[in-house]
């Protein structure tokens, strides 16, 4: 049975298959559930119990290893398809969503490929090809350069030779890296050969490639992307931008949209080279196209992820449009139903990443089990979620636990909902940065808008360190609970009681002893 | 119980007294000295299983949940660890001379050999742990007594990895 919004697409399918797990797994499959199709989980054996296996109306399991055995597991995972009657893989990202290898052989597999073409992973996927691609469509660019490093990398002076050309100080990155992972930050020429081995090793553990490229160093820039759709009949348009500028070591940590430092023309001109960039590959559904904005409002082509990001949601509030909807549409073979004069700006969004790991460490990945886990809620509140309480972090998989998305009509007020929010997700059992983000959301330099892609890392820590901890107070409850037994591990809201008549806690229409028909 | 806030090493004691449900602070003292008295008061709120506590007359709630002898507290919109001890155990037993791996992960490089003389912040190891690099460095000068790991080796979170000596 396909549901009736698919009725005359030419690639119709009734069942998804997602081959992913965590937040991204549990949002793209409840997305698939909701336009009427039958939504199929992937997962191994460690996430056995996991949400995104609930949630599924079939879960299958994958074999039982290293993430090559299951959620890398390409064979694997298009018998689950088959075998499961799936007509469309959704890969979510991470794991095989920019693997061109893997869109083909879904596609040979006569499955629907939720994502773009392979040729535009192929593309886009490879730093040095992206960039030339991008030179010549026209797509601004950053000063680099290339270099291809023998096996052992014993030899460096291509590199050296490379570097001073570009000029220090400069990022180093693994063609094949991504993510903060295989890239390093090189100050000066005698630091080369120590980043060298840091970002060659690096790209080696997380994605087996070691080719190395270079480019300026641009500091005090932002980071700004461009949401882009496009569809199989030829239409490409741009979602307005996202401002990912709160990063630490790459990794972004707060995302907003709309961009506090983006003007209307901004906004107009890097749209258009962001449409430019996705119809040089021949883009096909939801991609970024991300750049580096100087402060004198030039901005510079940095990569294009071909696949749905992290930070999707700030761009679905903002503008109204559900993008994992429209990556269904756009794989059945509809148009994408919405035009360029369509896409509209309301309020602001941003949203904030929550991961398990202690900011008064290094931010080292903490583990443990979620004894209580309460996610806020409210109006302008959206939690992309993928662990529930009593679930257990474990240092398998990446350690971001949630996504916290707040809209409110101005930049301001997204703040203050931001920090409300921060203030009510009640997580303990594990360490987790919510604190942390607190105390960035109220730094200064945020406050204001003006963040750079260096303010966390220049900074020091100690300007995001937490308030004074009550010591008392703290030390009274712990002796208090100790003394009236609450001692066992998985408390908190267990005992939430349900009302018998709506189902539901704290129902504002339930009597005491009454119920109404 | 002795009480302290996270790895802070001021040690508490309190003393609570029972009103029926309620529970009063009635003495405190850090590190054995008495410290200046809040009117506090605790409660359970049964039903949401979260405490009640009274400060100054304002009520706020607390979420707990322990683990092990640990309370992790959430208050004010903070998450807190109070960790407890058994009342004179030995302070500070988990500061260290021998340095400890922070996450589950392979040891990628040692850096130094035994009986090298070492400087403060140097780096000593670097091991691999969820796909990102950490450097294991000196928290003191010191000369390297004793290393537990080699190259490759897989270790496990709070494994000693190395060892110094004044």
């Amino acid at each position: 049975m396909f549901p009736e919004w698919m009725q005359g697409a030419p690639n119709r399918f009734d069942t998804v298959l997602v081959a992913n797990r965590g937040e991204i797994a549990v949002r793209v499959l409840r997305a698939v559930k909701e336009a009427g199709l039958r939504a199929i989980a992937v997962y191994s054996k460690p996430d056995s119990e996991s949400l995104h296996v609930e949630i599924a109306d079939e879960a299958i399991l994958l074999p039982d290893g290293p993430l090559s055995e299951n959620y890398l597991n390409q064979e694997a995972i298009i018998e689950a398809a088959r075998s499961s009657g799936a007509g469309a893989i959704h890969p979510g990202y991470g794991f095989l969503s920019e693997r061109a290898d893997f869109a083909r052989a879904v596609s040979d597999s006569e499955i629907v490929w939720i994502g773009p073409r392979a040729e535009s992973i192929e593309v886009m996927g490879d730093k040095i090809s992206a960039r030339s691609r991008m030179i010549s469509s026209g797509v601004p660019v950053i000063p680099g350069d290339e270099v291809s490093i023998p096996e052992d990398g014993a030899h460096l002076g291509p590199l050296a030779v490379a570097a001073a050309k570009v000029g220090y100080p400069l990022l180093l990155k693994a063609s094949a890296g991504g993510g903060g992972k295989g890239m390093r930050a090189v100050r000066e020429p005698k630091m080369l050969r120590t980043e060298y081995e840091a970002a060659a090793r690096e790209a080696t553990a997380a994605f087996g490639d070691g080719t190395v490229y270079v480019e300026r160093l641009l500091t005090g820039a932002r980071h700004v992307e461009i949401q882009v759709l496009a569809d199989t009949h030829g239409n490409c348009i741009h979602l307005n931008e996202r401002d990912c500028s709160l990063q630490r070591r790459h990794q972004k940590v707060i995302e907003e949209a709309p961009s506090p430092a983006v003007s209307e023309s901004v906004r107009s001109s890097m749209g258009d080279a962001a449409v430019l960039a996705a119809k040089a590959v021949n883009y096909v559904g939801a991609g970024t196209v991300e750049f580096l904005l100087s402060s004198n409002g030039e901005f510079f082509f940095l990569e294009m992820n071909t696949r749905l990001q992290v930070e999707h949601p700030v761009t679905e509030m903002i503008t109204g449009v559900d993008l994992v909807q429209k990556q269904l549409e756009i794989a059945s073979g509809l148009e994408m139903g919405i035009s360029q004069d369509q896409v509209t700006i309301s309020g602001h969004a941003i949203e904030a990443r929550i991961y398990a790991e202690d900011a008064t460490r290094g931010f080292l990945p903490a583990i443990g089990t979620l004894s209580t886990w309460v996610a806020p809620s409210g109006p302008g509140i959206r939690v992309d979620s993928g662990v529930r309480q009593g679930d257990e972090v474990t240092v398998n998989f990446d350690p971001m636990l949630a996504k916290l998305v707040v809209h409110a009509p101005t930049r301001k007020a997204a703040i203050r909902r931001l920090d409300s929010a921060l203030s009510n997700f009640v997580a303990l059992g594990v360490v987790t940065n919510i604190s942390f983000l607190r105390n960035a959301a109220s730094h200064s330099a945020f406050l204001s808008g003006n963040i750079t892609t260096d303010l966390l890392d220049s900074s020091d820590i100690s300007e995001f360190s937490d308030p004074e901890p009550p010591a008392k107070t703290l030390v009274s409850i712990a002796e208090a609970a100790l003394r009236m037994g609450l001692d066992k591990t998985h408390s908190g809201v267990a005992g939430n009681p349900v009302d018998e008549h709506t189902g539901h806690s704290g129902d504002p229409f339930r009597t005491l002893s009454r119920s109404y028909p | 119980m002795e009480w302290s806030i996270g790895d802070e090493s001021e040690r508490y004691s309190v003393v609570m007294s029972n009103e029926g449900e309620v529970m009063s602070l009635s003495n405190i003292t850090m590190d054995g000295q008495e410290i200046e008295l809040p009117n506090l008061q605790v409660s359970s709120d049964a039903s949401s299983g979260r405490l009640i506590v009274e400060i100054e007359g304002i009520p706020k709630f607390a979420h707990i949940a322990r683990v092990g002898d640990d309370w992790w507290i959430h208050l004010d919109g903070r998450a807190h660890v109070v960790k407890g001890y058994e009342k004179g155990s030995q302070k500070g037993q988990d500061s260290d001379s021998g340095l400890t791996a922070p996450m589950p992960g392979t040891i990628l490089e040692v850096l130094v050999k035994k009986g090298q003389r070492v400087r403060e912040g140097q780096t000593l190891m670097v091991m691999e742990a969820m796909k990102m690099e950490h450097k294991i460095q000196a928290p003191s000068n010191g000369e390297v007594s004793l290393i537990h790991f080699q190259e490759g080796d897989r270790v496990d979170m709070g494994s000693a990895l190395i060892e110094l000596a004044d």
